[in-house]
């Protein structure tokens, strides 16, 4: 699209051309260059990208003389405890991802299927875990767990507990892809074929379904691997846990750590991105504040 | 198994009713089954957890019922808490929710080319769950006492205070990181849903943009706007982590972490009443935020 | 009221040009529709003359004076868009009082001139009716209204009757010109739907391509089109190719028959191609009653296609001038059969040509 900014002068020497306010050739200039919005637009990305670009800088800063710029990730690369906790929160997320799409995959089939009643109340219960936020629910999960120590003394707690903060977007991942690929017409066509329940939810169903659950299983990794309130309250080493603990007497080893956490944000962001590129993406919302 | 019916759909033909002798009733009693695993799940994992907690605020170590629990939430310095924590959340949310508004507006802009919108989805969505300690450390890199920014306005004469990153104006800002693309991401499909035709007839019958906005695009907007900053505010209500990591104290939140983590500090009874205010808060943001959704869908709907 | 004038409006997007040269002259009180379809440039000209569009070069004249230099909320034009223009946090009443609060009018005025309106386009029951509240039609009744408050110079419409049903829509494009007769306002009507612009326009302007293919009343437009384009969009037309006899007798050969041109300037030389136009009104169909010849001063044609379209019923016919259609009256062609045979009647003076 050519944008002309044709001054008066111009104007006038073209000859015949009406003699118009400079507003006028400012106006269109700003309808295709609109500056407000642009403003807002800069603001924004300054606020997005001064922290990171802060952290990143930081990470790579409070080096002595000789010393490879990437000195404070190679530190951390050094300490055992970087793979532990590193592996532990993955682990966690996995297991996570795994408990809760086993949860979620077959109740949000069902609802959408047998039970469409239910979809508002669904859509409520979703809802509940944001009335109930980590720092509350493991007031609550303290008292209720205590005499099961068996299962409070091992990671796999936190997984069990994730799942219900990665609930509300699973859910609505899941619904949403649910809607799109029109539930009823293609479960109707396929029993009409002959098909059981269970065969259509595997060999329809579900792969369709694919990119709803790669996207709900992305956030919940990401919702996973951040999860710091429970995990230190229960005194896991997870991750941002590590990052922490660290943070305490190694500043920098701490920027460093949160810089890969950013990374692996970022990642995931980016194949949600790609795999939402022509879908609709879940609100994505973080709960590790 | 049989013809799936579902209890909503149009009509099916007579000839599925007949398919099952079991009858339209047996069948929806059966079907709730399904989520029965679902339900379990919920009620052992968050129902029970947050009901003992709603009990236990009112008992005491011995078990008997008592009021002294909520007593103590609601004075002295845990009413202190109380008010900083809405503060800090009405704050971030407001900021949040302005700053949000404007940069969804501009994206969404007829003369802002259009794939920057899936970016910025993006970017909110990163941002939204890039909280907690690392986000906690971003800030101290920039706003610390040796951070980024605090030298460069430091050069324009600027001062910032070395706690300025938990009190309320620096918590805030920390906040703002995850709130305003919070706010994008919800508003986005609301402003959407504002048509063109009403900026252009607007204009056609001699508003200027300001008139424009003061007299359609607010009013219309307005309630969607507040129901998500009221949800802003609840979700600033909830932090913990990126407080906790900036080491400030004063927050509900960070005090029943203290309170139930701390050897000194240990006081459990009070850490349920606080939780219990905090879901009531909380509880009441939520059906606010509701209620406005429900308003706003009558004039974008 | 004022006249209109676009000269030589040019509009480029990316890589389509959405107006090439657009030239038109509207009179004072003249309702002119620019009719085409979609893509032709009509709404991007409309737009330009509101003010939401800047053309890459030409001129937009309101009584002589150049407009494009006032921004779209300064030119005093009411326009009424195809949907979805009332404001949805206001009443009927408050949307028609919207321009006039704007100019500072009294409270008094306001509320005697939106009630007067509403009147006019009968709908001052609704007054206090919220958008939602209305049906399609009552909401483009009130949008009319609103734009007709400011009094405006000249009244553009965009499609405004494209989203409603169709009976509805023919009831209200009769109230729209009724109420522009009434009010002696300018306007400027953009649609796509041939019927709407013919039935209620002083003139019409038929585009293709960002460019005007030919400006007349709705009869001339008609039944005298100037392009292939014209004689092609508005109604139907047959189409079908003969030789030159003789230019001095104006004698066309098409196939076995052999056509006079009446009074058309005919400057084709002797053997020369010649496409011929006719409407398919203008071809007449008689059952043949005897003998295997058709009666003479017409020729035999075989009905392939019989399709009832409630007044008229359209048969399709294979002739050795080629394929015809023919708009007989319904009771004509009940006694029609598929594969009969019939006796086509075209007359010389029904037979167009376009100059170039």
């Amino acid at each position: 699209m050519s944008v002309q900014t044709t001054p008066v002068a111009s104007r006038l020497a073209s000859g015949g051309e009406q003699r118009r306010p400079w507003s006028y050739a400012w106006r269109r200039a700003r309808s295709r260059i609109p500056l407000w919005h642009l403003l807002w637009l800069l603001v924004g990305a300054l606020v997005f990208l001064v922290p990171l670009y802060a952290l990143v800088q930081y990470s790579f800063s409070g080096l002595a003389s000789g010393q490879s710029p990437f000195h404070w990730y190679l530190t951390v690369f050094d300490d055992p405890q970087f793979g532990t906790s590193f592996w532990m929160s993955l682990q966690i997320a996995l297991e996570t991802v795994v408990v809760g799409l086993l949860l979620m995959v077959p109740t949000a089939f069902w609802v959408h299927l047998r039970l469409p009643r239910l979809r508002p109340a669904m859509d409520l219960v979703s809802v509940l875990p944001f009335v109930v936020p980590p720092i509350v629910l493991i007031v609550g999960l303290i008292a209720f767990l205590r005499p099961f120590t068996w299962l409070i003394d091992r990671p796999e707690v936190l997984a069990l507990i994730y799942v219900v903060f990665a609930l509300p977007f699973l859910y609505r991942s899941l619904d949403a892809g649910l809607r799109a690929m029109d539930l009823q017409t293609l479960t109707e066509a396929a029993e009409s074929l002959g098909s059981s329940t269970a065969r259509t939810l595997f060999t329809v169903v579900l792969p369709n379904l694919r990119a709803a659950i790669i996207g709900g299983a992305l956030l919940t990794v990401a919702i996973a691997m951040g999860e710091f309130t429970i995990a230190s309250l229960l005194a896991f080493n997870t991750y941002p846990v590590y990052i922490y603990n660290i943070g305490t007497s190694q500043s920098y080893e701490a920027g460093a750590l949160s810089v890969i956490s950013l990374l692996l944000t970022w990642g995931a962001m980016l194949a949600l991105f790609v795999l939402g590129r022509g879908g609709r993406t879940p609100t994505q919302t973080g709960i590790i504040k | 198994m049989a013809l799936a019916e579902v209890a909503e759909s149009a009509p099916r033909s007579a000839v599925d009713a007949h398919a099952r002798p079991s009858g339209r009733a047996g069948l929806r009693r059966w079907a709730f089954l399904g989520v029965v695993p679902f339900i379990a799940y919920i009620t052992i994992f968050l129902l029970i957890p947050t009901g003992e907690l709603i009990v236990n605020a009112f008992r005491d170590t011995h078990g008997h019922f008592t009021w002294s629990n909520v007593d103590q939430a609601i004075h002295g310095q845990n009413l202190a808490a109380f008010g900083f924590s809405m503060q800090v959340s009405a704050l971030s949310a407001a900021m949040g929710g302005v700053l949000g508004f404007l940069v969804a507006n501009a994206v969404l802009h007829d003369g802002i080319p259009r794939f920057l919108r899936p970016v910025l989805v993006s970017f909110s969505g990163v941002a939204s769950n890039f909280a907690g300690v690392p986000l906690a450390f971003a800030y101290t890199a920039t706003l610390g006492t040796t951070g980024l920014v605090t030298s460069l306005i430091g050069h324009v004469g600027l001062h910032v205070t070395p706690l300025f990153l938990t009190n309320l104006l620096g918590l805030s800002l920390v906040y703002l990181y995850f709130q305003f693309p919070l706010m994008i991401l919800l508003v986005l499909p609301s402003i959407e849903g504002l048509k063109k035709e009403w900026r252009e007839a607007a204009a056609n019958l001699g508003a200027s943009s300001f008139t424009f906005w003061a007299r359609v695009g607010l009013p219309v907007l307005a309630p969607s706007l507040l129901g998500m900053m009221v949800l802003l505010f609840g979700n600033a209500f909830s932090a913990y982590a990126t407080a906790y990591a900036l080491g400030s104290t004063g927050l509900v939140t960070t005090t029943i972490g203290l309170l139930i983590n701390g050897n000194l500090t240990l006081n459990p009874q009070l850490a349920y009443a606080l939780a219990f205010g905090m879901i009531v808060i909380i509880a009441v943001t939520v059906s606010l935020y509701t209620l406005l959704q429900r308003r706003a869908s009558r004039w974008l709907g | 009221m004022s006249s209109v004038q676009l000269r030589a409006l040019r509009r480029t997007f990316g890589e389509t040009a959405a107006l090439q040269e657009l030239t038109l002259d509207i009179a004072s009180g003249e309702f002119v529709s620019m009719l085409g379809p979609s893509g032709c440039g009509k709404t991007t000209a409309l737009r330009i003359i509101a003010g939401f569009e800047y053309p890459d070069s030409g001129e937009v004249l309101v009584d002589g004076k150049d407009v494009l230099g006032l921004p779209a909320n300064r030119r005093n034009m009411g326009m009424v868009f195809q949907a979805y223009s009332l404001f949805p946090n206001m009443t009927a009443r408050q949307n028609v009082e919207f321009g006039m609060r704007i100019r500072r009018m009294s409270h008094e005025e306001r509320t005697t001139r939106a009630a007067a309106l509403l009147d006019l386009v009968g709908l001052a029951a609704m007054m206090d009716r919220y958008p939602r509240q209305l049906s399609g039609g009552q909401q483009q009744r009130v949008a009319l209204a609103r734009s007709l408050a400011i009094e405006p110079k000249v009244l553009l419409l965009d499609e405004p009757l494209s989203a409603l049903d169709a009976k509805v829509r023919v009831q209200l494009r009769e109230e729209v010109r009724r109420i522009q007769r009434q009010l002696g306002i300018t306007a400027l009507y953009v649609t796509h739907d041939q019927e709407e612009a013919l039935s209620i326009s002083d003139r019409v302007a038929v585009m293709s391509n960002g460019r005007v293919e030919q400006v007349g009343t709705p009869a001339e437009i008609y039944g005298a089109p100037k392009t292939a384009f014209v004689a092609s969009f508005v109604g139907t037309m047959n189409r079908f190719e003969g030789t030159v006899v003789s230019q001095q007798d104006r004698t066309v050969q098409v196939g076995s028959t052999r056509f006079m041109m009446a009074n058309h300037g005919f400057e084709r030389a002797a053997g020369e191609r010649i496409d011929l136009y006719a409407r398919p009104e203008d071809v007449g169909i008689a059952m043949i009653t005897n003998g295997p010849e058709p009666p003479p001063g017409t020729f035999e044609g075989k009905v392939t296609s019989v399709t009832f379209l409630g007044p008229v019923t359209r048969v399709g016919l294979m002739t050795d001038l080629g394929p015809l259609l023919a708009d007989v009256s319904s009771a004509v062609a009940l006694g029609l059969s598929l594969d009969g045979r019939v006796a086509v009647k075209l007359d010389s003076a029904s037979l167009r040509t376009i100059a170039g």
